[in-house]
C-alpha cells in the first residue's frame, strides 16, 4: 500500500476514533483542566503539554509495536499487568494533582502557571504532561486499533508516521476543550474539580489494583 | 416592564399548574412516546444484539445473534450469543455443532446439560473449531461475554471472539 | 386568636379558619381520590383498596393541615418520611417474591428486567448522545417481572415532574430521601453544628466524575460504585471480590450518610454531600418559576433559616442577596423557621414578599398533585404489602 494511502488511513482512523479518545481521556482531562487557572491561553498551554506528551506516549509504543510486531496484542496476563499498572499510576498522579492544586501560590504576583506535580521549579513536572504521557501509553481501544495496524507496517518510520498522523487526527477532537478556559474559575469550581479528580483517582486505583491482583473488574 | 414581568411570572405559574394536572392524563404518555422515538437501544452487552440467523433443529431452534463488541473501557470481550429455545424441547444433554457465520462449516461445538429444575446452575463447554472463537470449559456465568444462562424459555450461550477478531471490529 | 395576632405582627401568614382551609383542600381531595381511582382503587385486592383509601386520606389530611397552619415543612415531612420508609417495604417485598433475593442475577439483567430508578438519568445522557446506547440493563418499554414501566416511563415521569417542580423533585418525589429526613428529625438538636460549607459542592464533583466515568466505562458508574440506596433496594449479586467491595461500599455509605450523619447533624447528609442526581436536578431550579426569597426589609438576620435548611442551601452571602443557593429543594423549612416572615415563597418575575401565600399555594397545588400521583402510588404499594401480612 502506498504512503499517501497509509496516511489517509491513519487520518481517517484518527478522526473516527476521536470521540472515543475524548471519552476515554475525559475523566482525566476535564477535572484537571477545570482545576487549572482561567483563560483560554493557559488552557491551551495545558492541552499542548497534555497532547505533546500523549504523542510521546504514542511514539514510544509505536517503536515498541514495530520492534515486537505484536506489542498491542500481548498475552492476556501481560496486557492486564500493563493495563493495571497504568491505572494505578494514573490514580496516584491524579491524587497528587488534586493535592498540588491546593498547594499552588494563590497570589497574583505568582502569575498564571500550570499546576505542577511536586514543587514548582526544577523538581516539579507539569501535571498535564504526566497525565498526557500516561493516557498516551494506556491501551485504550482506539489506540489498540491503531497499534494493530502500525504493527503490520513494513518499517519503523512507517509505524511512527502512522501513529503521528493518527495522533494529529484524534487531536482535532480535543481542541474544543480549550473552551473550558472560558469557565469562570472561583474557589467552588476548583474545589469541584479537585474532588472529582479524587473520585476518578480512587476509581483508577481500585481498578488498577483489582487488575494487578488478578481480578477483572465486574468479572 | 415590571408589570409585564409579574404577569409573565403568574402566567408561568399557571402553566406549571396546568402541566401538573395534565401529567397523568397526557404528558407522561407523550413524553414516553417521545423517548421511545429517539431510537435509543439498550447496550448490546446486556441485550446480546439482534438475531441474524435461525437454525432449525429437531423441535427446537438455535438463534445466532450479531457479534457484540464492547465500547471503550468496558471490561467485557467481544462475543456472539447463541440462543436455544424452547427449553422444553431440548434433550437432556445438548451437544451441537454450530455454524455461526453461515458459511456451511461448523465454527464451534457446544455442549451442556439441560436440567429439569430451572434453578440448577448451568455449565457449558465450547470447543472452537474456527480460530475466530474462544474455547470455554465448564463455564457458568462469570461475565456478560462468556456465560450460559437460562432466560425464560431459552438457554443463552455467549461465546467470546478470539482477540484478533475482536480488535478487527 | 393570640397565635394569629402574633403571626400577623411578625409579618407571617396567619393560620386560616377551618372553613377556608377545607375549601382550599377540596380540589386536592378530589385529585387524590382521582389518582387512587385511576390505579389502586380499581384493584380487586382488598388490601390494595384499603391502602389506596388510606393514602388518599393521609395526603388530603396533610394538605388540609398545610392550608390550616400555613406551614409547609412539618406536614410535608410526614409524607416524605412515609414515602422513604414504605418504598423499600414494597420494593424489597416485590423483589423477594419475584426473585427470592435482593441481588440482581445476571439472567435478569440480560432479560432487561432491572428496575430503572431516576438516579442514573444524568449518567445515561452522554453515552446515549454519542452512540444512541442506553448503558443500563433494563427495558425501554414496559416489560415483565421487575422491568415495570420501563425506562421510557421513568424518564417521562422525571421530565414532567421536573418541569413542574424543578429541584422540588428532591422534596416531593424522591423515594430515597425520606429515610434520612426521618433520621434527621429524631434528635432535638444537632450534635455536629460546624460543617465545612465547601462540602455542599461535593455532589457536583460526584456528578462530574460519574458522568465522565460512565461515558468512558459505558456503564452507570454511580449505580456500580456509590449508590447508598442499593442497601435498601437491590444490588448486583456479588460474584467475586470486586462485587463484594461494591456491596460493602453501598452499605457503609448508607449507614453513614442516611442513618448516622443525619442524626448527628439534623441535615439530609446524603442529599447534601453525595447525591449527583440532586446536583443535576439543581440545574432545573433555573427553569422552574417557583423559588424562595429572603425579604431584606424584614430579615434581622437571625440565620434561623440557614440553621433549619436540611441541605445547607442558604449561606451568609445568599441571605444578603435575598435568595437561596441553587441547591434549594423547596421543602419550605426556612419559610416555616423564619420568625419575621422574611423567607417567602416567590414566583419569578414578581416582587418579593408581594402575596407570598399566593406563590406558596400555586406551588403546593402543583407539587402536591405530583406527590399524590407518584408518591401516593408508592405509599399505597408499601401499605398494601404490610396489610397483606396483617389481614
Amino acid at each position: 500500500m502506498g504512503g499517501p494511502l497509509i496516511i489517509g488511513e491513519a487520518l481517517l482512523l484518527g478522526l473516527a476514533s476521536g470521540p472515543a479518545c475524548v471519552a476515554s481521556c475525559g475523566p482525566v482531562v476535564v477535572p484537571s483542566l477545570l482545576s487549572e487557572g482561567e483563560g483560554w491561553r493557559l488552557n491551551a498551554r495545558y492541552l499542548s503539554y497534555f497532547l505533546g506528551t500523549r504523542l510521546l506516549g504514542y511514539l514510544v509504543f509505536a517503536v515498541a509495536a514495530w520492534e515486537l510486531g505484536v506489542l498491542v496484542s500481548p498475552a492476556g496476563a501481560v496486557r492486564v499487568v500493563i493495563y493495571g499498572g497504568i491505572h494505578v499510576l494514573l490514580g496516584v498522579c491524579l491524587f497528587w494533582y488534586a493535592f498540588s492544586v491546593g498547594r499552588g501560590c494563590a497570589h497574583d504576583c505568582a502569575g498564571a502557571g500550570l499546576v505542577t506535580i511536586g514543587e514548582k521549579g526544577k523538581r516539579g513536572v507539569p501535571g498535564a504532561a504526566v497525565l498526557g504521557f500516561l493516557t498516551g501509553v494506556s491501551l485504550c481501544p482506539p489506540f489498540v486499533a491503531a497499534g494493530v495496524r502500525a504493527a503490520e507496517l513494513g518499517s519503523l518510520v512507517a509505524a511512527l508516521g502512522f501513529f503521528a498522523v493518527f495522533f494529529v487526527a484524534t487531536t482535532v477532537w480535543f481542541v474544543p476543550f480549550v473552551g473550558l478556559g472560558c469557565v469562570r474559575r472561583n474557589e467552588s469550581v476548583i474545589f469541584v474539580a479537585r474532588a472529582a479528580m479524587v473520585l476518578v483517582a480512587a476509581y483508577y486505583l481500585l481498578a488498577g489494583i483489582g487488575m494487578l491482583a488478578g481480578r477483572r473488574i465486574y468479572g | 416592564m415590571k408589570w409585564l414581568r409579574s404577569k409573565l411570572g403568574y402566567a408561568g405559574a399557571g402553566l406549571t399548574l396546568a402541566l401538573a394536572m395534565l401529567t397523568p392524563f397526557l404528558l407522561m404518555g407523550l413524553f414516553a412516546q417521545g423517548f421511545t422515538r429517539l431510537g435509543l437501544h439498550v447496550d448490546e452487552i446486556y441485550s446480546g444484539g439482534p438475531t441474524v440467523r435461525t437454525i432449525q433443529e429437531n423441535g427446537y431452534t438455535i438463534e445466532v445473534h450479531r457479534a457484540v463488541h464492547p465500547h471503550l473501557w468496558q471490561t467485557e470481550k467481544a462475543f456472539v450469543e447463541l440462543e436455544w429455545k424452547p427449553v422444553s424441547a431440548l434433550p437432556e444433554r445438548v451437544t451441537e455443532l454450530v455454524d455461526i457465520d453461515g458459511d456451511g462449516q461448523a465454527d464451534v461445538r457446544v455442549s451442556f446439560d439441560v436440567p429439569k429444575d430451572a434453578k440448577t446452575p448451568l455449565r457449558v463447554n465450547v470447543e472452537a473449531l474456527n480460530p475466530r472463537y474462544e474455547a470455554m470449559r465448564g463455564v457458568g456465568k462469570p461475565k456478560y461475554s462468556e456465560l450460559i444462562v437460562r432466560v425464560d424459555d431459552a438457554i443463552l450461550v455467549r461465546v467470546p471472539l478470539a482477540k484478533g477478531e475482536a480488535e478487527q471490529k | 386568636m393570640a397565635e394569629a395576632a402574633c403571626a400577623a405582627m411578625a409579618g407571617k401568614m396567619e393560620p386560616r379558619s377551618w372553613g377556608k382551609a377545607v375549601l382550599l383542600t377540596v380540589p386536592m381531595a378530589v385529585w387524590s381520590v382521582l389518582m387512587a381511582m385511576g390505579g389502586p382503587l380499581r384493584h380487586q385486592d382488598r388490601a390494595v383498596q384499603i391502602a389506596s383509601g388510606l393514602t388518599a386520606a393521609f395526603l388530603t389530611g396533610l394538605f388540609l393541615m398545610m392550608m390550616k397552619t400555613a406551614s409547609t415543612y412539618r406536614w410535608r415531612r410526614w409524607y416524605f418520611v412515609a414515602l422513604g420508609v414504605l418504598f423499600p417495604v414494597g420494593f424489597i417485598h416485590m423483589v423477594m417474591v419475584l426473585r427470592g433475593s435482593m441481588g440482581i442475577p445476571i439472567e435478569e439483567m440480560i432479560a432487561g428486567r432491572t428496575p430503572f430508578c431516576f438516579l442514573p438519568i444524568p449518567l445515561l445522557i452522554l453515552p446515549a448522545a454519542f452512540t444512541k446506547t442506553l448503558v443500563f440493563p433494563g427495558s425501554i418499554l414496559p416489560g415483565s417481572g421487575m422491568a415495570g414501566g420501563g425506562m421510557a416511563m421513568m424518564v417521562a415521569l422525571w421530565l414532567a415532574l421536573t418541569l413542574v417542580m424543578g429541584k422540588g423533585w428532591c422534596s416531593y418525589a424522591c423515594f430515597f430521601g425520606g429515610i434520612e429526613e426521618g433520621m434527621a428529625a429524631v434528635p432535638k438538636k444537632a450534635q455536629w453544628k460546624k460543617i465545612d460549607p465547601r462540602l455542599r459542592l461535593v455532589p457536583w464533583a460526584v456528578l462530574l466524575a460519574m458522568v465522565l466515568l460512565s461515558l468512558a466505562l459505558f456503564e452507570p458508574a454511580y449505580c456500580m460504585w456509590l449508590c447508598p440506596f442499593k442497601a435498601v433496594s437491590e444490588y448486583v449479586a456479588a460474584r467475586n471480590m470486586v462485587g463484594l467491595v461494591q456491596n460493602v461500599i453501598f452499605v457503609m455509605l448508607f449507614a453513614a450518610l442516611v442513618i448516622v450523619l443525619p442524626i448527628l447533624t439534623k441535615k439530609r447528609t446524603q442529599c447534601t454531600f453525595l447525591c449527583p442526581f440532586g446536583a443535576f436536578q439543581s440545574i432545573f431550579n433555573k427553569t422552574s418559576v417557583f423559588d424562595i426569597k429572603i425579604d431584606q426589609t424584614r430579615c434581622s438576620p437571625c440565620v434561623l433559616c440557614q440553621k433549619s435548611c436540611p441541605t445547607m442551601s442558604l449561606s451568609d452571602e445568599s441571605i444578603k442577596k435575598g435568595e437561596t443557593l441553587l441547591s434549594c429543594m423547596k421543602c419550605g423549612a426556612c419559610v416555616d423557621a423564619c420568625p419575621k416572615g422574611a423567607a417567602v415563597w416567590h414566583i419569578k418575575g414578581t416582587d418579593v414578599a408581594v402575596k407570598p401565600e399566593r406563590a406558596r399555594l400555586m406551588f403546593l397545588y402543583a407539587a402536591w398533585a405530583m406527590a399524590a400521583m407518584f408518591g401516593g402510588s408508592i405509599i399505597t404499594e408499601g401499605l398494601a404489602t404490610i396489610l397483606h401480612q396483617v389481614l
